[in-house]
């Protein structure tokens, strides 16, 4: 068993479920909100990882965090082959996951419930705190963890901007693959099995916080 | 009314997908009864007032305040929702359905440091103290409609806002609800505009009546002035009563009420009356049933049996109508399927019994009273004793 894999990979994916919800929940209010034409775009870019190739998202990144990048100039340095780097291509593509629940979740919340908030003196802030958000949790934190599970197996960035660096930058999915190009399958073994677990521990987590498909049976009406 | 009395003065435009909106309407220390068919602009009204919808343009004021002005003389204004303080209970009721009965009630309160107990206090008044701890879907749609009038109420409202409230509470509820609000109202001292599309609701709350139709205001007046007296055909159309006369009422018991209306007596389903008030009612041509003479009465046809002749017999492709003149000397109406009563023959100077179903007997009581001299005075009736 590589723990030092493990470790670096729980740490990884720690911070970039911190960066996911950071910009996520923002950027799904503003997207369930907002009607500028521009969001479209917006919305391309941040879902773009999505369905791009590992590798391409992965060559962006190098771009952006390398020597002159965009992003180098604003971390102040190039953060390449560090677990920084390997945190932040984690983010890039788990984030997809949390914007699409969260959004949905925000857009769900009736808006006659806001407006009743509005009429009983709530300011638009504290619409969002006591009524919306509380009210789309579930989609919100079940958006976050498949962002998070995604993060946690990231394979392809990772190994674009964070390299394979054993006790360094190899997390454990970069881990798995080593062990089985060195033909050790009962290393492989151990950390699929803990890969499988996460994974299935998340789904369930998941399954959890999605709202139960409630049947909105007629009430009974008794005389108070 | 008098333009000094009045708090609340609306006067809004707004083009909607599908209509234009122009409402103008004044209202004081009462229940204005906005009625008219689905669609024809009251919600919108009301969040236009509660600041949830903006017009295009328009004024709005209450007590001398300008909540809207944009395109009127003076300073534009637009005070946000949450600075109205105008309570809304929503026809949906929005109650938070992640918060007890308490919290929401609460909801409103929280800059207060007694919400709680205060909370509390509103739900005893609407009589729900004991299921404070209850979530909405807990709770009954009679029961939720308390707790958002509570909620609403804590907000200490300068005006109340109720958008179709007793719709979807069945008979017995929706009474005793009305009632509860009156008192409410009377005690408050609120002025209340009031969201409805059932005539007999508009009659158990409301004093004023406003009919909106096409997203203007089509007539406004005392609810018995509008009835008897529509402006044009189009509110005549809207407010859809035929067969209205008034009544006096003779005997009230908890099985029943007895009214009499120019010599005949008949029997309506149980309300509160007072014995000798003059009251309106109103029968649908529908309900008006024709008796065989050779067969056995059913029980449901049994009460309430004029007898009259037939004036006119009016053909149609999905009902054929009759104007009967019926033993008092008053004409009513009377509507049927074409493929109906075809072994009668129902021609002109026929004579013939019916039967004005007690269940479907509609006395309309409550604060639109006015007149009760007995007088009858309907949308297309004639006396024809005293006529001629």
């Amino acid at each position: 068993m590589n723990w030092s894999a493990l470790g670096l990979s729980l740490k990884v994916t720690a911070v970039a479920t911190a960066i996911i919800a950071a910009l996520g929940l923002p950027l799904s209010i503003w997207l369930a909100r907002s009607r500028w034409r521009g969001k479209t775009l917006v919305e391309a870019l941040v879902l773009l990882p999505l369905v791009l190739p590992p590798s391409v998202v992965g060559y962006y990144l190098l771009r952006g965090l390398g020597a002159g990048g965009p992003l180098a100039l604003v971390s102040g340095g190039s953060v390449l082959f560090t677990w920084q780097a390997a945190a932040l291509a984690a983010a890039v593509v788990g984030l997809p996951l949390m914007v699409l629940s969260g959004r949905a979740a925000i857009a769900s919340v009736d808006p006659t419930l806001e407006s009743a908030a509005r009429s009983l003196g709530s300011s638009e802030p504290a619409v969002l705190w006591r009524v919306t958000l509380p009210l789309a949790r579930r989609g919100i934190m079940a958006g976050l963890t498949l962002g998070a599970a995604r993060a946690l197996g990231e394979f392809g960035a990772t190994l674009m901007v964070a390299g394979n660096i054993a006790g360094r930058t190899q997390t454990l999915s970069l881990a798995i693959y080593d062990a089985v190009q060195n033909g050790e399958y009962t290393k492989a073994n151990g950390m699929v099995l803990i890969m499988t677990a996460l994974a299935l521990v998340s789904l369930w987590a998941v399954r959890r916080l999605e709202p139960p498909a409630r049947e909105s049976a007629p009430r009974q009406e008794s005389p108070p | 009314m008098s333009s000094e009395s009045a708090r609340l003065r609306v006067d809004a435009d707004k083009q909607m997908p599908g209509f234009h909106l122009q409402v103008c309407l004044e209202s004081g220390s009462e229940t204005l009864v906005l009625f008219g068919p689905s669609g024809a602009g009251k919600t919108t009204t009301l969040n236009i007032v509660a600041g949830l919808t903006q017009p295009d343009s328009g004024e709005i004021t209450l007590d001398g305040e300008v909540l809207f002005r944009k395109g009127y003389p003076g300073a534009p204004a637009n005070v946000p929702a949450r600075k109205r303080r105008i309570g809304y209970v929503f026809q949906s009721y929005a109650l938070f359905p992640h918060m007890t009965a308490l919290g929401n009630v609460a909801y409103p309160l929280w800059r207060r440091p007694d919400r709680e107990r205060h909370a509390a206090q509103l739900l005893e008044r609407v009589h729900l103290g004991h299921l404070a701890g209850r979530y909405p879907d807990e709770l009954s749609g009679g029961q939720q409609q308390r707790v958002a009038l509570a909620r609403a109420l804590a907000l200490e409202p300068r005006l109340l806002l109720l958008d179709e409230p007793f719709a979807a509470l069945d008979a017995a509820v929706r009474e005793q609800l009305q009632r509860e609000l009156r008192a409410i109202q009377a005690e408050m001292g609120l002025a209340m505009l009031y969201v409805t599309h059932r005539l007999e609701d508009a009659f158990a709350m409301g004093d004023r009546l406003a009919v909106i139709q096409d997203g203007r205001v089509a007539q406004v007046g005392a609810l018995d002035d509008v009835l008897r007296q529509p402006a044009n055909s189009t509110v005549a159309q809207i407010m859809g009563v035929k067969n209205l006369f008034h009544a006096r009422v003779i005997a009230a018991t908890p099985d029943g009420l007895r009214i009499d209306w120019a010599g005949i007596q008949l029997d309506a389903p149980p309300q509160p009356a007072q014995v000798g008030a003059g009251v309106t009612a109103y029968i649908r041509p529908e309900e008006v049933k024709i008796i065989y003479p050779d067969r056995p009465l059913s029980a449901a046809v049994g009460l309430n049996l004029v007898d009259g002749t037939v004036l006119e017999s009016i053909p149609g492709v999905s009902f054929r109508s009759l104007r009967i003149l019926i033993e008092n000397g008053f004409e009513i109406e009377v509507r049927f399927p074409p493929y109906a009563y075809v072994p009668l023959r129902l021609e002109r100077g026929a004579r013939v019994r019916l039967s004005l179903r007690r269940d479907a007997l509609i006395v309309l009581a409550g604060a639109g009273q006015s007149s009760a001299d007995g007088s009858v005075v309907g949308l297309a009736q004639t006396n024809h004793m005293q006529g001629g």
